[in-house]
C-alpha cells in the first residue's frame, strides 16, 4: 500500500495535468473520462491520462488520498481537483484559465490552442 | 429515494434529480440546501457522495452528476 502511495505522488509530480481515469486517452473506457479529456484538450496544455479501471488496489488508494470516491480524479499542480463538475464553473469563471497559466509558467509551456 | 438519502444529513435540502438516460441510473442531481455555505465546491461534492453512497455502492446509481447551491445563490 505505501508503494501505492509513493507511486501516485511521482506520477502527480510528474505531470501538471494528470487524470486517473478508466481507458487511455486514445481510448478512454467510461463516458466521464472521454469527457474529461475533450474537456482539457480545448485548454491546449499538455495532459496526462493513467488508466486505472482494472487497478482495484490503486483506485483504492487513490480514493484514501483524495476522499473521492470516483473517477475520474483530476490532479492540477499536484493539487486534487475533483472532476469536470468541478472543473467546468472554474472554466467558466476564468478562474481555471489562471490556474493552468500559473502551474505552466515556469515549465516555459505555452497552450498550443486557444478555444476559450 | 435520492431525497431521502440526501436529507438524512442536509434536513432542508431541495433535491431535483434529472434521469440523463431513460434508465434511472445516470442521474444529474441538484442539491440546493444551507449546509453548502460557505463550503468548497470539492467539499459539497463529497458532501453529496457520502450521503448516497449506498446507492453508489449497490449500483442504483451507476453514473452522477452533482449542481449544488445554497438557498442564497438561487435567490441571486
Amino acid at each position: 500500500m505505501a508503494d501505492l502511495h509513493e507511486e501516485i505522488q511521482r506520477e502527480i509530480a510528474a505531470n501538471p495535468i494528470l487524470v486517473y481515469g478508466k481507458g487511455t486517452k486514445d481510448a478512454p473506457r467510461c463516458g466521464f473520462t472521454l469527457e474529461t479529456i475533450q474537456f482539457f484538450n480545448t485548454f491546449g496544455y499538455p495532459f496526462e491520462v493513467i488508466d486505472v479501471l482494472e487497478n482495484m488496489p490503486k483506485r483504492q488508494a487513490l480514493s484514501e488520498i483524495t476522499d473521492w470516491q470516483t473517477l475520474p480524479k483530476v490532479f492540477i499542480g499536484g493539487q486534487f481537483m475533483g472532476d469536470t463538475d468541478i472543473l467546468g464553473p472554474m472554466a467558466d469563471s476564468g478562474e481555471l484559465r489562471t490556474l493552468l497559466e500559473k502551474t505552466f509558467a515556469d515549465s516555459g509551456v505555452t497552450p498550443t490552442i486557444q478555444l476559450r | 429515494m435520492i431525497a431521502a438519502m440526501l436529507r438524512e444529513t442536509m434536513p432542508d435540502a431541495t433535491v431535483k434529480v434529472v434521469d440523463m438516460t431513460g434508465t434511472m441510473d445516470h442521474l444529474e442531481v441538484f442539491v440546493t440546501t444551507k449546509a453548502f455555505a460557505g463550503v468548497s465546491l470539492l467539499d459539497r461534492h463529497r458532501m453529496v457522495e457520502r450521503a448516497l453512497a449506498p446507492a453508489r455502492a449497490d449500483g442504483r446509481i451507476h453514473a452522477l452528476q452533482i449542481r449544488t447551491a445554497t438557498p442564497e445563490d438561487t435567490h441571486g
